[in-house]
């Protein structure tokens, strides 16, 4: 283990590198690449890696990216890739492929703001517009909490009870080109938690098959049904890996969900990512002075952890959740499946507040103000807008 | 928690300065975090980095808003309220000179460490004089107001492999660095607004991208340039091409027109017969095909509205010999810049070469007498049927304060062929004068014309439209030697002339039948003096062969006669004559340079009365033109799309070959100057700003506004960063960049 000073993109190479080194006594790894504004660097890091059995191929484009990662899969390789906001746009198609075929591909999204207008900066509104493309979804919110949960996507995709490929989302600049510390495992130390990968399905040569052909509309319900079974094993595959994990590495990375001051918080806010931590000492603050106030990061959010949730929330009265996206005409997106969860929770009052889109830099002031608007609510509304800028 | 603010400029190298000191402290195993606000990375943009240090795990990830410590890389960030946030104690480490009025005026109250670190950097050789790189000197100041040891600087500086200057000029700067209070009280904090709502969209200024001066950064300006687009600089006749043309393309006839008649007086007939070498040269060329500059000229003379005509209102008189296109625009000239002006012409008619020498299919006589009138409305005095000799010359030097004398050619070169009392050969302008005089009729005649010039063409199809059954052109050269328009012999072929090329006529004889044209084939030898390549016999047995013929037209040019200039006097063009007392006299037009075209012959013109106007008044009107001509080098093609040449009507062939009636019938799309219009837009307007807007659309900063005066626009350089967008986008070399 060596604790290092480092971006967030380069922690995500590193440990991309470190998982596809892993199954080099097997197929081997590879990526197909492209580089988009902010994860570049992940791609750079990737491409001037030297494997001992795989390769990086720089493609066209994203949606040539994904199909590099599709064909690769089906081959047997670890296959991994990154991109970020209308990079992920164009590469939709392939990606909706990639979980149907049921490939354990792992995609870093660098969240950035889908444009126009053109923006760089962070708001999960690309990774979350893949939420129903059969891809397990986890969000980040530290440099080592993304090592942590990169090493981990590939042992929950691959696993055969689950056998889906992985979305790891981290924000972009805020944690992609941030220098924080982390602590790198050892390659042996990865080896020992990623056994070579095997696709059940995957092409080979002794037994051709084909993939992805016509089927009838009880075969495809049948497919999709067994996906939605799969999703719901992935909680526990999760809960294993996490066991195994501490094991080996000596920490115990986060579960579905990561709780912060629930015990008996009457007020409860979810967020994800680096705006989670941010509340960190605001709660501290507030707990200082007496308040019964609590967080939840949601940590993944494909498959949907409901009951982890429920738990979570337990007696609390108020839960505000800050989105860091917008379904327009809707709302904030975790907010919509916190909803659902919640139906015939008539006890607890659910308020939305779309908070940091575009980028917007969320501080210790804003979070404040929002959890005084929830404090002082008697009723929920719609979505909340906060501008970060005042 | 420890917290620092650092203000540089892209390229200074402020994010990596956040990491060099984030790692010195990481490596005496604190938690940091160091990040750079990222926005468009352009060099020279004011930025912002940050660093934060802990002995705990750091969970804030928002951007540091009230620092203990500010590090400043560049003194022209320093603006009023950029401490105003900082907490007491801290220390602001600033790079700056000896001169301390900026961190007096604005950071009242704090501690100061200053460092000249743009000089140390600079000594060393980091970065470039212009952009010296100074995050690794001031690195050493950081270290020092922070109470860091240098060691402990040096070793981050090694862990992310800085060497060598770098690692120099922080050790300087440590040493360097003056640290001292500035006395006051410190700002009072900027109060949070307490709103706390989103800005309406559509009724409150959400502020949008701060504009910030650009301070000492930028390296470069754009300026703006007019240069000599190629058609200009090749017009004989001197005229503003691109400039008719662009207000044709603005559908200002009056005001194109207008522009034509600043130096030519024969616009229509230019617009007719000029061989365009504008249009030769014209960049577009080969990118599609040039524009179609004679056919917007002819659309300008006949839509545009000509000025009121000028009175004389000077004294000295001046006399005009000859009224061809050198002396109509000697005269034209010299009568607008107020002079009375007297025309001598030995013909009947005024015109010259205009008249005689060129066929109506060509230039309708009324197109000419148009023009002509417009001329002799500026008050000229006209004398027709006036043949000058020698002593009238030294008259008129007398009589006069200036004699222009623009006889054009009147003697023609003549040939031998023998066959005497058999058929004599008549001079090409002869017989186009003959013609035009209606006094010729060659129904069921075989006609040979020898030579290739327009003369050559213009007498072929003259021929053929006063009823010749065949006629030959011969030419002891190539097609692509002859001097004539190549739309004339083009034109001439599809009327059913014939053109034997090689061929050079040796002896008129008798074949029993009648006369017949003894010829001899030709081949291409090596250049003459001319750069044409030289035609030597071909002394194959075969090459010798028989042309019948009734009639043998010569048109093999023609030379100036000087007979009316004194014994000894030297032909230059625009030159006072020496060897004539009283007044100067100046030649011009073919009599003096035989260039042989119309447009020479009125450049020529504008010379001379330019001379003539100097001499008599001291004026010196000859513009200054800018050097540079933009040739394709200068233009952006990429940015143009290909668009075809507007089609133009023509009589066909069968139509035009018997009648005199005009071949060229103008644009096709109309009416009111459609079809030239859409020509015109065509043009390219090489190296001359035509507000086209793609710089102002372009500009990053949005630095450039439209302006009224001549330049179009203005670049606010106080925000102007240099970068050389504009020059780039500008489609037309009219932007360039120059060194501050």
């Amino acid at each position: 283990m060596t604790r290092t000073l480092a971006t967030g993109n380069h922690v995500a190479g590193y440990a991309l590198a470190l998982a596809g080194e892993a199954n080099r006594d097997a197929r081997g790894c590879c990526a197909g690449a492209y580089p988009i504004t902010p994860q570049t660097e992940i791609i750079e890091y990737l491409s001037d890696f030297s494997f001992s059995r795989g390769r990086v191929v720089l493609v066209e484009s994203e949606h040539s990216a994904m199909g590099v990662c599709i064909g690769a899969s089906l081959a047997g390789a670890r296959a991994f890739t990154a991109s970020s906001s209308n990079g992920l746009a164009y590469m939709t198609e392939n990606i909706f492929s990639a979980g149907y075929y049921r490939l354990p591909i792992v995609m870093m999204a660098v969240n950035r703001t889908l444009g126009p207008p053109w923006n760089i900066w962070v708001d999960q509104g690309d990774s979350l517009m893949m939420r129903d493309a059969a891809w397990l979804q986890f969000y980040c919110d530290s440099h080592q909490d993304l090592l942590d949960t990169t090493l981990m996507a590939f042992r929950v995709a691959e696993d055969h009870r689950v056998m889906l490929p992985v979305i790891v989302a981290l924000d972009g600049f805020v944690t992609s080109h941030t220098q924080m510390v982390a602590d790198l495992p050892t390659q042996e130390q990865v080896d020992e938690f990623l056994p070579n990968c095997l696709i059940p399905h995957g092409l080979k040569h002794a037994h051709p098959t084909t993939v992805g052909g016509m089927t009838m509309p009880n075969e495809t319900e049948h497919h999709r049904f067994e996906i939605q079974q799969s999703m719901e094993n992935a909680i526990s595959v999760l809960e294993e890996a996490r066991n195994e994990f501490e094991g080996i590495f000596g920490r115990r990375p986060a579960g579905a969900l990561e709780t912060f001051e629930i015990e008996d918080a009457e007020t409860i806010l979810v967020a994800c990512n680096t705006m989670a931590r941010t509340l960190h000492n605001v709660i501290n603050e507030r707990r200082a002075r007496g308040e019964k106030i609590g967080m939840i990061r949601l940590k993944m959010f494909r498959p949907f952890p409901r009951e982890e949730l429920l738990k979570a929330i337990g007696n609390a009265k108020r839960v505000g959740v800050m989105d860091r996206n917008h379904s327009p005409g809707s709302g904030g997106i975790f907010w919509q499946e916190i909803a659902a969860t919640l139906i015939g929770r008539n006890d607890v009052l659910l308020q939305d507040y779309l908070v940091g889109l575009g980028g917007g830099d969320v501080t210790p002031e804003n979070v404040n103000a929002i959890i005084d608007d929830l404090n002082r609510r008697e009723s929920a509304s719609t979505p909340e807008w906060k501008d970060t800028s005042v | 928690m420890m917290e620092i603010t650092i203000c540089g400029r892209g390229g200074q190298g402020g994010v990596t300065l956040a990491k060099i000191i984030a790692s010195a402290y990481f490596l005496k195993g604190k938690y940091v975090q160091a990040f750079g606000v990222y926005a468009a990375e352009r060099s020279g943009a004011p930025l912002q980095a940050y660093v934060r240090v802990d002995d705990e795990e750091i969970t804030n990830h928002n951007q540091i808003k009230h620092p203990d410590h500010i590090v400043v890389l560049d003194r022209t960030l320093i603006v009023p309220g950029l401490d105003a946030n900082m907490k007491p104690g801290g220390v602001i480490i600033v790079n700056t000179g000896e001169d301390k009025t900026d961190c007096q005026e604005h950071f009242s109250g704090r501690d100061i460490a200053r460092v000249d670190a743009t000089s140390i950097a600079v000594a060393h050789g980091l970065g470039t004089r212009t952009v010296p790189i100074v995050n690794t000197t001031m690195a050493g100041a950081v270290a020092r107001a922070l109470n860091l040891s240098l060691s402990d600087m040096l070793a981050a500086l090694d862990h992310l492999n800085f060497t060598g200057s770098n690692k120099t000029c922080a050790r300087e700067a440590f040493k360097k660095v003056q640290s001292f209070t500035v006395p006051g009280e410190i700002h009072q904090p900027v109060k949070a607004d307490d709103a706390d709502h989103i800005a309406h969209l559509f009724d409150d200024d959400l502020g949008g991208m701060p504009k910030i001066k650009t301070g000492t950064w930028a390296t470069e300006k754009p300026e703006r340039r007019h240069l000599t687009p190629p058609c200009n600089h090749v017009c004989p006749a001197g005229n503003d091409v691109r400039g008719f043309v662009d207000a044709v393309g603005n559908k200002d006839f009056d005001r194109a027109l207008g522009i034509l008649l600043e130096t030519s007086p024969l616009p229509a007939v230019c617009g007719r017969v000029c061989p365009a070498p504008c249009m030769e040269t014209c960049n577009r060329a080969d990118f599609d095909s040039s524009v179609n500059v004679r056919e917007i000229e002819r659309s300008a003379a006949e839509l545009g509205k000509r000025p009121e005509p000028v009175q004389s209102f000077r004294d000295e008189a001046i006399a005009v010999v000859g009224s061809g296109p050198a002396g109509l625009t000697t005269a034209y000239q010299l009568a607008r810049l107020g002079y009375p002006v007297t025309m001598y012409e030995a013909g009947d008619e005024l015109g010259g070469v205009l008249r005689t020498g060129i066929p109506a299919y060509r230039l309708p006589r009324d197109v000419l007498d148009e023009e002509i009138d417009y001329i002799l409305g500026h008050g000229i005095t006209v004398h027709t049927g006036s043949q000058l000799e020698r002593e009238d010359m030294l008259r008129l030097s007398q009589d006069y304060q200036a004699v222009f004398v623009g006889t054009g050619l009147q003697n023609v070169s003549d040939l031998d062929l023998g066959g005497k009392g058999l058929l004599t050969p008549v001079q090409g302008l002869n017989f186009l004068e003959s013609v035009r005089q209606g006094n010729e009729r060659l129904d069921g005649k075989r006609v040979v014309v020898i030579g290739g010039g327009n003369t050559a063409m213009d007498a072929a199809r003259s021929a053929l439209r006063i009823g010749a059954d065949e006629v030959r052109v011969v030419y002891r050269r190539t097609r692509s030697e002859m001097p004539a328009i190549h739309e004339e012999i083009e034109q001439a072929l599809e009327e059913g002339i014939i053109l034997d090329e090689l061929v050079s006529p040796v002896r008129l004889s008798d074949s029993g039948d009648g006369p017949k044209l003894t010829c001899q084939g030709m081949v291409l030898g090596p250049p003459d003096d001319s750069g044409r390549p030289r035609p030597i016999a071909d002394t194959s047995p075969e090459a010798l062969f028989d042309l019948p013929c009734d009639l043998v037209i010569l048109a093999l040019g023609q030379s100036h006669d000087i007979s009316i200039l004194p014994e000894g006097a030297e032909i230059k063009e625009g030159e006072a004559l020496l060897g004539l007392s009283g007044a100067p006299v100046f030649l011009g037009g073919d009599f003096a340079t035989n260039e042989g075209t119309v447009s020479a012959a009125i450049g020529c013109g504008v010379r001379a009365a330019r001379h003539i106007h100097r001499t008599l008044s001291g004026e010196d009107l000859f513009p200054v033109l800018p050097e540079t001509v933009a040739g394709p080098e200068m233009i952006k093609f990429h940015r143009f799309p290909h668009q075809a040449r507007e089609k133009v009507n023509t009589l066909s062939a069968e139509g035009r070959r018997r009648c005199f009636d005009e071949v060229h019938l103008g644009f096709q799309a109309g009416p009111n100057g459609a079809g030239a219009v859409s020509e015109a837009l065509r043009c390219l307007s090489c190296g001359v700003c035509n507000q086209c807007d793609r710089c102002l659309e372009y500009c990053p900063e949005g630095i450039l506004q439209r302006s009224d005066d001549e330049d179009g626009y203005v670049f606010d350089l106080e925000y102007c960063k240099g970068c050389g967008v504009c020059m780039t986008a500008c489609p037309r070399g009219a932007i360039y960049m120059t060194g501050l």
